[in-house]
Order: structure tokens, then sequence, then C-alpha cells
């Protein structure tokens, strides 16, 4: 009988031994805030367009770690699908969106056309658009993230999207190969 | 163990891995002199660099002399764009570009007019020893305003190469010119090794290296040979500068490869040269600084190699840069159909141009032109068989394989974790591939692709940045919004719980006035009285709620019903025989009523008062009478604001004022009331400029609209009249009479630009001086008030000139006038009247006559003909 209780009290103070450990890692080693959501975060484009369905990248970062798919985001592409996939664990799903959304497009405002209402100024959520009211609008083409959110409050339609435009900077090589034969030089020169 | 310095000094040359030997085909070009070809008719000068560091210096239609710059820039890294020919600017526009895409770029477009008309600043060459003085500053400036840039093909700016970080140790002059057919370098060190050597020598003077190696591929003796008497025949330190002749091997004229052959080093993933002390210039790139420096010659032409098959004339030739390849290929009698490849650079790392229409530049060292024998249309691509050749060949140690692998898969960051980045494109890979697998093309589309990866990186934590910025400031604005939200709502409470206190006092006021009726019943007074005054509650609550709403109609039955009450009241005066302390304060009640009566009916008003005094006098008017009085002057506000407006449509409104007024008197006349007085003061200030202003406007049209300002006045009156009396009430009177001294300038504004229009405006005016002077009558009559008596008087004096003015114009119209003065003159006397009732009010009268003695100096100046004496009474 004794043997039990002694069992009992040993198993007893063990428990509360590394319950007290345990609490105390706890306490200390305690993670503020989800890393996940931060990573997540990370991957995704900040166009804070909404495409997704949610208020900007960091809620639909958030809903990610909480489970909702990442198909969601048209201005990330397949890329930032892929990554994500990675990220979470889960199996890559084709995106909700169809290619040509997915195409680089900056707002272009048509000055003429501005009424300077500020509507789009006020919906633009990286302040890349220049103006005041009753003055001309001006988009900051490289602020522009290409949201769209601008396009739909403007009461004069004058606000376009256009695919940005290719540079030397920008343009990407493709696969024009010079070929070069193993011709002998003494039979040709 | 040597040093490497000693190891340069005896010629050691290390191996690098990898490398071919394709076929050089340099027989082709480098045979013949460097020659020149006719010039073009049209130069094409690209300006990429407008709008980012620099700006155009010349505009369409301008004439430009051959070496005039075309951009202007303040910052180091600008690099200037120059006239290669003498013209006219024809067009500054896009054109497709010498590079892969073709992508237009913004080009200079320069008609040549065949002058070769050169630009002043280009002088005669200078001594050496004219160089050697110029101090590092002058030579770089030189050569930044000279637009020299690395020749060899990455066309790097050289000022800034050559203004390095760190301490250059060893000096590389490149000519490997280990690509297959060009001889541009080869020609150029054999025919102007002079001018090269002068220009080591500028570098040796701005860098001061301590060793300068000259590097030359052994398949080009004649040039090693030059090269070499061209060093011995300068001014170099003995043992500082070498030609070294370094194997055949492509490509060993790659920078890093060449450091790597020469001293054995390698240049770390992401590090330039100069981190090691080392700097490598391009022997062309020597050249055009010895021009610069000594000539001031700006960078306008290039060797520039034409080869291949399909060219009938190949060679090397001196070229304009911005020269069109199109005119090249007409001149050097280009073979080809349109569809012949015309390459740009070697077979090895150069690019086929899309567009002919495109300028050489300043990096162009080759323009290819081969035949279909030479390059043949791409083989099909094999599948890898992962042979490892291309890893053999690979001079940067990276496995092509693996990176094709990942880049094909589009991976292209595991691409990149093979060191992608470090592949300098130099094509080996491709060449010994079995598969026919272009792997360069691969890798450049990984590298680009990865290039827009970290580009967009970089722009979506940007975007990042400013979407968490303008959150935070919406943030902030919303919480700045709440606060000020916040604040402005207590400040409304507070006010709030002030109107809700005087709506409660006066709800316990009529609870009291209606014991005191009760008690005035019980001591024998009518039966009337006590329904009288339930009557007047109700008809103040009445006219309240009259005034809010602003109705005409209502304000004048309030009106109506109030008057009649005060009238009862006078009539139950008779009854109540006892005339106690309250006198006093039923004095200064008596006075106001007196003066309103007075204007309602000046006939009745004397005999009304007296009795009027009792009557109010039964009342016991404590504390009640302030919260009263409160009311009052809301009431009084709010009837003001209404007749503002409606004085015009009914005149009866008016009276309303006036049983405001009598009402505040009533108040006022307690003796504990003389806070309240204060504020009523400020109370009939502000009415009395609403009134003013109302009636400013409104005088022309009606008449009767003066008379709310004469009954405000008495209001005002009669308020002041009770600050008097009671012995503390001083400081009210000062108040009193700045208000006085504020109404009175408004009334004169009014008046100034009203008398003409309106006769019944200057009663106005001489009503205000009647209450004034009633006021001061009343300050006076206190015994401390002797200050303010004067004060007063000054004021009296400016509302007097003012009336006078007044009157003065509005005598000859209307004699109505005196009419007034005389009713004025009956309130004051009333009031007067008043005050010296008290025992201790004989002083205050003294001082009140000497008052109104002044005053009355100056209405007799004003008014001539009427006597003004009535004040005195």
């Amino acid at each position: 009988m004794s043997q039990v209780i002694i069992a009992i009290i040993l198993l007893g103070l063990l428990a509360l031994a590394f319950g007290a450990l345990l609490g105390y890692a706890a306490e200390k080693f305690k993670v503020e805030g989800d890393p996940i959501i931060d990573q997540a975060e990370a991957l995704l484009p900040q166009t804070q367009c909404g495409q997704c369905g949610y208020p900007g990248c960091r809620p639909y970062a958030e809903a990610i770690a909480n489970g909702e798919k990442i198909n969601k985001c048209p201005p990330g592409g397949t890329a930032t699908m892929e990554k994500l996939a990675e990220l979470m664990g889960v199996d890559p799903e084709p995106l909700t969106a169809s290619a040509e959304t997915q195409v680089k497009k900056v707002a272009f405002i048509r000055e003429a056309e501005c009424i300077g209402c500020t509507k789009c100024i006020q919906a633009c959520p990286v302040d890349a658009i220049l103006g005041t009211g009753k003055q001309m609008h001006t988009v900051i083409t490289d602020y522009c993230t290409g949201c769209d959110l601008c396009v739909e409050p403007c009461p004069v339609d004058c606000i376009d999207m256009i695919p940005v435009a290719e540079t030397l900077q920008n343009w990407s090589w493709q696969l024009n190969a010079i070929p070069v034969v193993n011709i002998s030089e003494e039979s040709k020169c | 163990m040597l040093t490497l310095l000693e190891q340069i000094d005896k010629g050691t040359l290390w191996r690098i891995p990898g490398g071919i030997h394709p076929p050089e085909h340099k027989s082709l070009s480098n045979q013949s002199e460097i020659a020149r070809l006719p010039l073009a008719d049209h130069y094409l000068i690209p300006v990429p660099g407008v709008g980012e560091n620099c700006t155009l210096a010349v505009k369409v239609g301008d004439a430009v002399t051959k070496g005039q710059a075309l951009t202007m820039g303040e910052g180091f890294r600008h690099l200037p764009v120059h006239a290669p020919v003498s013209g006219k600017v024809i067009a500054i526009e896009e054109r497709a570009s010498n590079h892969a895409s073709a992508l237009p770029v913004l080009t200079c477009v320069i008609e040549n007019d065949h002058q070769e008309q050169w630009t002043d600043s280009v002088h005669g060459p200078l001594s050496p020893e004219q160089v050697a003085e110029m101090d590092s500053d002058t030579i770089i400036r030189r050569i930044q305003a000279a637009g020299i840039a690395g020749l060899g093909g990455a066309a790097f700016p050289t000022h800034i190469k050559l203004k390095p970080v760190s301490d250059i140790e060893l000096l590389i002059i490149n000519g490997v010119e280990c690509e297959p057919y060009i001889s541009s370098d080869d020609r150029l060190m054999q025919e102007a090794c002079d001018e090269i050597v002068r220009g080591i020598a500028i570098i040796h003077q701005l860098l001061n290296p301590k060793r300068i190696i000259v590097a030359i591929e052994d398949n080009k003796p004649k040039a090693i040979e030059q090269m070499e008497h061209a060093l011995n025949r300068s001014q170099l330190p003995n043992h500082c500068a070498r030609v070294n002749k370094i194997p055949t091997l492509y490509p060993s004229g790659g920078e890093k490869q060449l450091i790597q052959i020469l001293t054995g080093q390698e240049v770390p993933s992401g590090a330039i040269p100069a981190n090691l002390g080392i700097l490598v210039q391009n022997v062309g790139t020597a050249y055009s600084i010895a021009q610069a420096v000594y000539r001031n010659m700006p960078l306008i032409e290039r060797v520039v190699t034409l080869t291949g098959q399909n060219v009938a004339k190949p060679g090397n030739y001196w070229v304009p840069i911005g020269t069109p390849v199109e005119h090249l290929l007409e001149v050097a009698q280009f073979r080809g159909d349109t569809n012949a490849p015309v390459i740009i650079g070697g077979p090895m790392m150069g690019y086929m141009l899309p567009d002919v229409a495109a300028p050489i530049t300043k990096g162009t060292n080759c323009v290819l032109m081969p035949s279909e024998q030479e390059v043949a249309p791409p083989s099909p691509e094999q599948p890898c068989i992962r042979c490892g050749e291309c890893a053999q060949a690979c001079p940067a140690q990276l496995l092509p394989q693996q990176l094709f692998w990942h880049a094909k898969a589009q991976e292209y960051d595991k691409a990149a974790s093979y060191n992608l980045r470090d592949c300098i494109e130099c094509g080996c890979c491709s060449y010994v591939c079995p598969s026919d697998i272009p792997l360069v093309e691969y890798y450049r589309v990984a590298k680009s692709a990865l290039r827009q990866e970290a580009e967009e990186k970089k722009q979506a934590e940007l975007a990042k940045q400013r979407f968490d910025s303008r959150t935070l400031r919406l943030e902030q604005e919303k919480r700045a919004r709440e606060e000020k939200a916040k604040q402005a709502a207590e400040r409304r409470k507070a006010q709030m719980t002030g109107s809700d206190k005087d709506a409660v006092a006066a709800a316990m006021a009529r609870i009291k006035a209606k014991k005191a009726a009760d008690e005035q019943s019980s001591t024998g007074s009518t039966t009337d009285k006590p329904q009288d005054k339930v009557a007047a509650a109700i008809a103040r609550a009445k006219a309240k709620k009259a005034a809010q709403k602003g109705d005409a109609t209502t304000a004048t039955e309030t009106a109506e019903q109030q008057t009649s009450t005060p009238r009862a009241t006078s009539a139950d005066n008779g009854d109540s025989a006892t005339l106690s302390q309250k006198e006093k304060v039923a004095a200064a009640i008596a006075r106001a009523k007196a003066k309103k009566a007075a204007q309602n009916a000046p006939e009745s008003g004397d005999t009304s008062q007296t009795p009027a005094q009792e009557t109010e006098a039964n009342a016991p008017l404590s504390q009640k009478e302030k919260v009263a009085a409160a009311i009052a002057r809301a009431k009084a506000k709010k009837a003001a604001q209404a007749s503002a407006s409606d004085e015009q449509v009914t005149p009866s409104e008016s009276q309303t004022n006036i049983q405001n007024g009598a009402r505040d008197g009533a108040k006022a006349s307690s003796p504990e009331t003389i806070k309240k007085a204060k504020i009523a003061a400020a109370v009939a200030k502000a009415k009395a400029n609403k009134a003013a202003q109302a009636s400013a406007g409104d005088e022309q049209v009606a008449p009767s609209e003066s008379q709310t300002n004469i009954q405000n006045g008495a209001q005002d009156g009669s308020q002041d009249g009770d600050k008097t009396s009671t012995p503390e009430a001083i400081k009210k009177a000062k108040i009193a009479a700045a208000v006085a001294k504020a109404k009175a300038k408004k009334a004169a504004q009014v008046s100034a630009s009203d008398e003409q229009a309106a006769p019944s405006e200057s009663q106005t005016n001489i009503q205000n001086g009647a209450q004034d002077r009633a006021q001061d009558d009343g300050n006076a009559s206190s015994p401390e008030a002797i200050k303010k008596a004067k004060i007063a008087a000054a004021v009296a004096k400016a509302k007097a000139k003012k009336a006078a003015q007044a009157s003065a114009s509005d005598e000859q119209v209307a004699p109505s006038e005196s009419q007034t003065n005389n009713q004025d003159g009956a309130l004051d006397g009333a009031q007067d009247g008043d005050k010296t009732s008290p025992p201790e009010a004989i002083k205050k009268a003294k001082i009140a006559a000497a008052v109104a003695k002044a005053k009355a100096k100056k209405l007799a100046k004003a008014q001539a003909e009427t006597p003004n004496n009535e004040h005195k009474d």
C-alpha cells in the first residue's frame, strides 16, 4: 500500500515539476505573433488590391495561416501560389484568376478629363496618386502596384489600366539562340 | 615562396578552368589597316540617361558641331554623349536600340552636313610634360567630359572605374581579344601603340599601380611586338610595365578570367576586381583616354570590326559612334538578304540585331555578318544526356547542366542557388554541348526572370512600406478626429448641463413664485394676483417657445399677454401698503418699467410707475430671482433674434422685448443679483448687437424697427439702474459702460448710413443715447463709481456726438424726433428719481448731475433749437 502511495506522490511531484518547467518555458520562449503569417505576407506581392477578397495582403496572409486557399492572389501569379503551397505544406492549385489579369499594369489618369474629385486618391492603398481637390491628379507610376482600386471610384472614368511598357531594363530574354557551327577554318577562308 | 609581384615579374601565368578553342576567323579582318568609311547622312545617338541623371543640351533644330556634348548632367555617374559629326539635330525621338530586343529608346538624330566642323574645346595635342602637370581631378574631369566608357563591350563609365575606393596595385591592360572574328584591338595595338601607351601612362599617373601588365594573346604576335616597343619607348618606370603573352584560349579576355590567368586570384562572387587591388582596362579605352586628356577629344568614334562572309569588304574601320548599322552594311557591301543574321559582338557572346537601323554604340566592337555556312540555322535541341562536357568547359566552374535543368523547369531560385549569377554567358557550354542545347539562352532567360523577381520584391517592399505608412497616417487622422469629437462633445455636455440647470432652476423659480403669490394672496392682495403670476410664468414659457419657433404671431400673442401682466400688477400695487427694504429693488424695477411704459404710453408712464414699485416689492426675490434672471436673459436673447427678423412684419413684437426687459428689471432688483446683473449686462450687449445689426439692415424698410433698439436700450438701462442701486455694482457698471459704448458705436454706424433714407433712425440714436445716459446716471449714483462715471462721461460724449450728427441731419426732416428726446428724458428722470430716493444716493446724484451736464452740453450743441434741460428733470 505504501508503495502505491509513494508512487503516486512521486509521480505527482514529477508532474508538478514538469508542469512548472513547461509553464516557465511557455512564458520564457513565447513567440510574439505567428511567424507563418509574416512569411506568407513576405511572399505576397503587396499590391493591396483586395482581389483575394481580403482588404490587403496582410489579412490574406493571416487567412492563409488559418487555412484559406492559397490560389487567390492573381497579381502574385503561379510563382507566388507555388511558394505559398510550399510554405503551407499544401498542394499547389490552379489560380482562380485568368492569365490576362496577371499582366502587370499601372493606372493612368487621362489628365484632361480629371475633375479633381480626389476619390481615386482616397482609394489608392499606396498613396501613388498625386493631386488635390479641384486640381488635376496624376499617378506616380513607380509607386503604382496596379491594384485597380482607383478605377471604380472615378466619377468620370478617366483612369485606364495600361500594361507596363517594356524597356531595356525589364526586357526578358527569349530563346533566340545564335548557333555557332564548327566549320573548319581552312575550308572557308 | 615568391610574392605575387615577383611572380608577375617572372611572367608566371596561371590556368583557368575550362575554356574552349573555337575557330578564330580573325584573318578575315586583321589583314588590312584600320580604314575609314564614307560618312552616313544621319547619326543616331541614344540618350537613355535623359530624365534619370542628365538633361538634353540640345533641342530639335539646333546646329551641332563635331564633338559637341548632347547631354548635360551634374552627377558623377553621368556619362555625356557627343555629336559624332557636325550638322543639325533633326529629331529627338524613340528609335530602335542596339540591343537584343531592339526596343526603342530616346535617340538624338543628327543630320550630317559633311562640314566636319570640330567643336572649339578640342585642341592640338599637349606635351607629355603638360599632362604630367595635370592633377587627378582635371584628368578625371576630362575623361568624364569625353564620355569615355569601357570599349571592351560592357561600356561601363571609365571615370568611375578610375576613381576606385581601394588602392590599385595592378593595372591590367586587356588586349586579349579572345572572341573569334574580332580583330579591332589587335589592329589598334599595331597601329596606335604609342597612343595606347600614353593612355596607360595617364592611368599610371592617376592610380600609381605597382605593376602594369599588357595582356595579349599569343595569336597576335605583331601586336605584342608593337606594344613591347611602345612600352620601351615610353617614360613609364622600368620594370613597372610589361607585356604578357598569354595562351590563346576562349574566354581568356573575360575580366575575371584574365585576372585569374595573370595573378592566380579569383574575383569573389559579387565582388569587383578593385576589391583585389586590380584594375582592368581595354586597350581601346586607354587609347581614348589619351585622346581625351591630350586633345580634349570626346569619344565619338571607335574601331569596329566588320567581318563575316556576308560582307564584301571585311576589315577594321574607324566608325563614328551613332552610325546606323544599315549604313555600315551598305558601305561594306553586305551581301546577305534581309533575313541574313547581323550579329553585334562576336559569335560567342554577341547577339543578333533584330533591326539594322540601330546605331553603333560605344560598346560595339564588331558587326558580324556570317553566311549560312558559318552560322547554320539552329539545329533542333536534343535532350540533355548529362555528359558533363559543359561542366568541363565552364570557365566559372559552374554546373551548367544543373543550371539548365532548373532554368528549363523555371525553378529560377534553385538555379540561383547554383550560382547562376556568376555565369559570364561566355557560351562555352553551348559550344561544347553535343545535344545542341542553347544553354546560354536558358541562362539569360533565367537571369532576367531572377532580375525581374528581385525587382518585384523591391516593389513589393516599397508598396508595403507605403501601405503601412498610409494605414498609420489614416489611423492617426482618425484618432485625431475622434479626439476632437470627444472634446467637442464634452464641451457640449458642459453647456447642456448648464442649460439643464437653468431649466430646473426655472421650474423651481416658478414653484417659488407660486408660493410667493400664495403669500401675497394671504396678505390680502386681490385674488387676481396669483393668477397673474402663474399667467406670467406661462406667458414666459410660451414666449420662449414662440421665440424659438420664430413664429411672429405667437410672439405677438405672448407679448400681448405679457403686457397685460404688468398692468394687472400695477393695479394690485395700490393695495399693498407696506413698503419694506425692498423699496430699493422696487425702485429699480419701477425704473425699467417706467422706461418701457414711457415708450409704450408716454402719457400714462408717470402714474403707473409708483404703484408698480410696490407690487414687485411684495415678491420675496431671493435665489430664485437669479434663476429667473437667467431665464429672462435667454428669453430676451431669443426674442431679440426673433424680433430682429420679424420686426418688419409686426411692430407689436417689439413689445415682447419691452416686457422681457421689464422682467429683467424685476429680477435684478434683488440685492443679491449683482452677478446676475453682470451677466444680464453681457446678454444685453449681445442683444443690442443683434438688434443693431438687424436694424441696420431693416431700418430703411420699417421705421418701427428702431423701437427694438429703444427697447433693448430700455432693458439695459433698467439693468444698469439695478446694478447701481447695489453698492457693489461698480464693476458691472464698467461693463455696462463698455456695452453702451459698443452699442453706441454700432448704432452710429447704422445711423450714419441710414440717416438720409429714414428719419426715424435718428430716433434710435437718440434713444440709445438716452439709455446710455440712464446707465451713466446709475453708475454715478454708487459712491465708488466716480472713475466709472468719468469713463461713462467719455462714452456719453462720443455717443452724444454721434447722436448729434444723426439728429443734425434729421431735425430738418422730422420734428417729431424731439418728442423722442422728451420721452427719454422722462425715462431718465424716473430712474434718477429712484436712485436719489435712498438716503445714500445723494452723492451719486451730484455726480450724475455733472455727467448729465456734460451730456446736455453736447446735445445742446447738436440740437441747437431743442432745449436739453429735459435730462435734468
